[in-house]
């Protein structure tokens, strides 16, 4: 009884060192993310003075998955103005993991891990497969959905018939105010990968 | 000492609270223990039921749900596919008849995971955990007698519409089997929505390749069947199937020279895959004793759905001349169904749902089997009422804007199907034989239905002639060839038609346009051949025959008449050779026997 009564007492003693300890975890950068090599990278710092394009996609989503041609083919139609960024929120997924994926579905866009969700909270991400695009500035321009090509995860349209990423980029590349704000994304929940 | 003494101050204090949070627990552990929804006591049992069989490395489902951790990290996302009955993709309604593999959850089950993921998802005591169903990585019934590979593998491009192939497997067989069960491996999992596995005797779909194995596109399938020998048996597979022996006495009849048909629905799935599918033949020595059928209700005729329509009704209704026991539904429209009704009407005015979707789903597609089967006395009305919705609001519509939409087989096109598999209640004596008189009346009924329709007065003229009765075959089989000038099958049965009611030239000019039309039709050039032969027409029949000999060099009755032509004709040498040949490839050849001995008499000096 005594040796617990001890070791409770020396835990409470510990607890304002922990909080202590956050202050300086909470103060670094927020939209500080990983490369495969594990150096921090600051998405919208590195994609130097372009329009930053975040699309949060995982390894065994298929919805995200079956979006890799097209993400594909708008990060090649708008490569000199924005600067396209493929952003991993599961911590589970390994810089291996990663690699494998990019090399299946055949993309060339830079990879980041974002194994504590700084980027999915910068850009109020829910889902993967979903867009986030920020200004030079860093300002959040949209956030949601990259078309309308699913209604639910069970139901998917032909083809797409309304196409928001697209619309934003050809309205931000164009210096011009984007449409729309934000629009809810189908897909694989980023809730469950904390 | 000041120190230590308030160490030891704050150690009371706190455990004082601890004993009061602990007796707090314990008076009320008990109602609260059974209130704790945990992942092993109460979501485990419904995981390894529903979601497992998909759900596990090397199935169709794109993550594993086998233990807490991959619950737990798909667990927001399983609350709201299930709550939203998206997963686990299950069509009907729960009604009066249950299904084999029933993936249907309650409302009770979904709850549970709604709970479960209010209470931070608990994993609970690990005695609580039911076994987890172990899955066999390899062929389900172990070994197979025979494995066919595809002959060549079919690319699934990265991106854009679903992509329906089909796979032809010549099957290497030399004598008939019987098989009693099927695994399909279709390849890669994931790209394939369900596969149907059809029996094509009569080499008509080698004939759609480009080069033989190269497979061919299409959605819907249509094989030729002989005149009368239907296939009852549904062979089809879902992501999750596990093969099923058939049931005990209803083997599956494997000929040589038939061709097993692959039908597969593949979605893109964002990178480029090969598919090549393999399937295992089981076979069994028992010989089939019940003989399944499978009726098709259907009214593609009234498929006309005007573009913004959002409901459509079509409708098909039969009255079974004979008691059927109901065993399995396959449900079958495209993009456009919403609602399928399946009923039926008993003679004492009652009425029950067989079948119930309420939300189509062309990707979920499957063939229900009733866990037992239904009970449908004679003078029972099956019916179909299906609704269509081709409005904007339905997101599958695959025309955007809507379009108006007819029957078809494309997949932009529209169906309106189901296919009712029973097994007749009275025996097959020689004088009834209930399969015959039901698909007789259901032809009847197609052809009253859709009275231009091709295949209807194909279908009823092909058992009419089974039957004998000749002069209304002839006249239906008159009406498809009219519906379709020069088809070499029409072509060829009206010929055989004719040359069964003795009508010898009649039926050599339709069994000549049926050769000209498809050289290489064997069964048009086997039967011009005879008929040529009937009426002393040697010199032409030996041409036909061995044109038939040549296009299957292992059919004894193409040899056996072939000696025969040439003997009439004086070519005993070679009509000898044919003869041996004939009794070569069947030594119980009757004809190719006593043909044989009597010219073998004759060339003795």
């Amino acid at each position: 009884m005594r040796t617990a009564g001890l070791a409770t007492s020396r835990m409470l003693l510990f607890v304002p060192a922990l909080a202590f300890c956050l202050l300086p975890l909470s103060a670094r950068a927020p939209q500080a993310a990983l490369d495969l090599d594990g150096k921090t990278v600051d998405p919208i710092k590195a994609s130097r003075g372009k329009i930053a394009v975040l699309i949060f996609v995982s390894t065994d989503c298929p919805i995200s998955n079956r979006y890799a041609p097209l993400l594909q083919h708008m990060n090649e139609a708008y490569s000199t103005k924005t600067k396209f960024w493929l952003v991993y929120p599961d911590k589970r997924a390994t810089a291996q993991e990663i690699a494998n994926h990019l090399k299946q579905f055949h993309y060339s866009i830079s990879p980041l891990r974002d194994p504590d969700h700084s980027l999915v909270k910068l850009a109020k991400a829910a889902t993967t497969p979903e867009a986030a695009v920020f200004d030079a500035q860093g300002r959040l321009l949209y956030h949601g959905r990259i078309d309308n090509w699913y209604e639910s995860p069970a139901r998917s349209r032909t083809a797409a018939t309304t196409h928001e990423l697209h619309d934003v980029l050809e309205a931000a590349t164009n210096g011009k105010p984007t449409p729309l704000a934000s629009a809810p994304a189908v897909g694989c929940y980023i809730s469950d990968l904390e | 000492m000041t120190v230590s003494a308030k160490r030891i101050g704050l150690a009371f204090l706190f455990f004082a609270i601890a004993a009061m949070a602990f007796a707090q627990a314990h008076a009320k552990s008990k109602p609260e223990e059974e209130h704790r929804v945990t992942f092993n006591r109460d979501l485990a049992p419904i995981v390894f039921r529903a979601c497992a069989p998909c759900h596990h490395p090397g199935e169709a489902g794109p993550f594993s749900l086998l233990t807490y951790g991959d619950l737990k990290s798909h667990a927001r996302q399983i609350a709201d596919v299930t709550q939203k009955r998206i997963m686990p993709p299950w069509l009907p309604e729960p009604g009066e008849f249950k299904f084999n593999d029933d993936l249907h959850l309650s409302p009770e089950e979904i709850a549970l995971f709604q709970k479960w993921v209010e209470a931070d998802m608990p994993e609970g005591p690990p005695a609580d955990l039911p076994i987890a169903p172990k899955f066999n990585p390899g062929w389900h019934l172990g070994q197979p007698d025979l494995i066919l590979h595809a002959d060549s593998s079919f690319e699934v491009p990265a991106s854009g519409s679903d992509v329906y192939w089909n796979f032809v497997f010549r099957v290497p067989l030399e004598k008939t089997r019987w098989i009693k069960a099927i695994e399909i491996r279709p390849g890669e999992r994931r790209l394939v929505h369900h596969a149907n596995l059809i029996v094509d005797r009569s080499e008509s779909a080698r004939r759609q390749e480009k080069s033989p194995g190269s497979g061919f596109p299409g959605m819907e399938l249509q094989i030729e069947s002989e005149s009368f020998d239907p296939d009852g048996h549904f062979l089809f597979w879902k992501p999750g199937t596990i093969p099923e022996p058939v049931p005990q006495g209803m083997a599956l009849r494997l000929d040589p020279g038939n061709d097993l048909v692959l039908n597969t629905h593949l979605q893109p799935s964002g990178k480029a895959v090969k598919i090549q599918p393999a399937i295992g033949i089981y076979f069994t020595n028992e010989l089939a004793t019940k003989f399944p059928l499978l009726l098709q209700l259907e009214n593609d005729r009234k498929l006309d759905i005007p573009p913004g329509e959002q409901n459509f009704v079509v409708t098909d209704e039969f009255a079974l001349p004979e008691p059927v026991s109901l065993l399995a539904i396959y449900p079958h429209a495209h993009y456009l169904g919403r609602d399928m009704l399946a009923r039926a009407k008993f003679q004492n005015g009652e009425t029950k749902t067989l079948l119930h979707i309420s939300q189509w789903n062309l990707n979920w597609q499957a063939v229900f089997t009733y866990t037992t089967p239904v009970d449908l006395p004679a003078g029972t009305t099956v019916s179909m009422r299906y609704t269509y919705d081709n409005s904007e609001k339905n997101i599958a519509n695959p025309n955007t804007p809507p379009q108006r939409v007819l029957a078809g087989n494309r997949a932009t096109d529209e169906m309106a199907h189901l296919w009712l598999q029973v097994l007749p209640q009275s025996p097959t004596t020689e004088s009834h034989d209930p399969r015959r008189v039901l698909q007789e009346a259901l032809a009847h009924h197609h052809v009253e239905n859709n009275p231009d329709n091709f295949e209807a007065h194909y279908n009823l003229a092909a058992m009419l002639q089974a039957r004998g009765v000749l002069s209304q075959s002839i006249e239906h089989y008159q009406r498809a060839l009219a519906l379709r000038p020069g088809d070499a099958v029409v072509e060829n049965a009206l010929g055989s038609a004719f040359f069964s009611a003795n009508d010898l030239p009649l039926a050599i000019v339709h069994l000549s346009a049926a050769a000209k039309a498809r050289p290489d039709y064997f069964d048009s050039q086997y039967n011009l051949g005879l008929a040529l032969a009937t009426s002393g027409q040697f010199p032409a029949a030996i041409e036909h025959l061995r044109a038939a000999s040549k296009l299957h060099p292992q059919d004894a009755d193409a040899e056996a008449n072939l000696g025969g032509a040439l003997a009439a004709n004086g070519d005993t040498q070679e009509a000898i050779a044919h003869l041996r040949r004939a009794l070569q490839l069947n030594p119980q050849h009757a004809l190719a026997r006593e043909n044989l001995d009597a010219v073998l008499k004759d060339a003795k000096p």
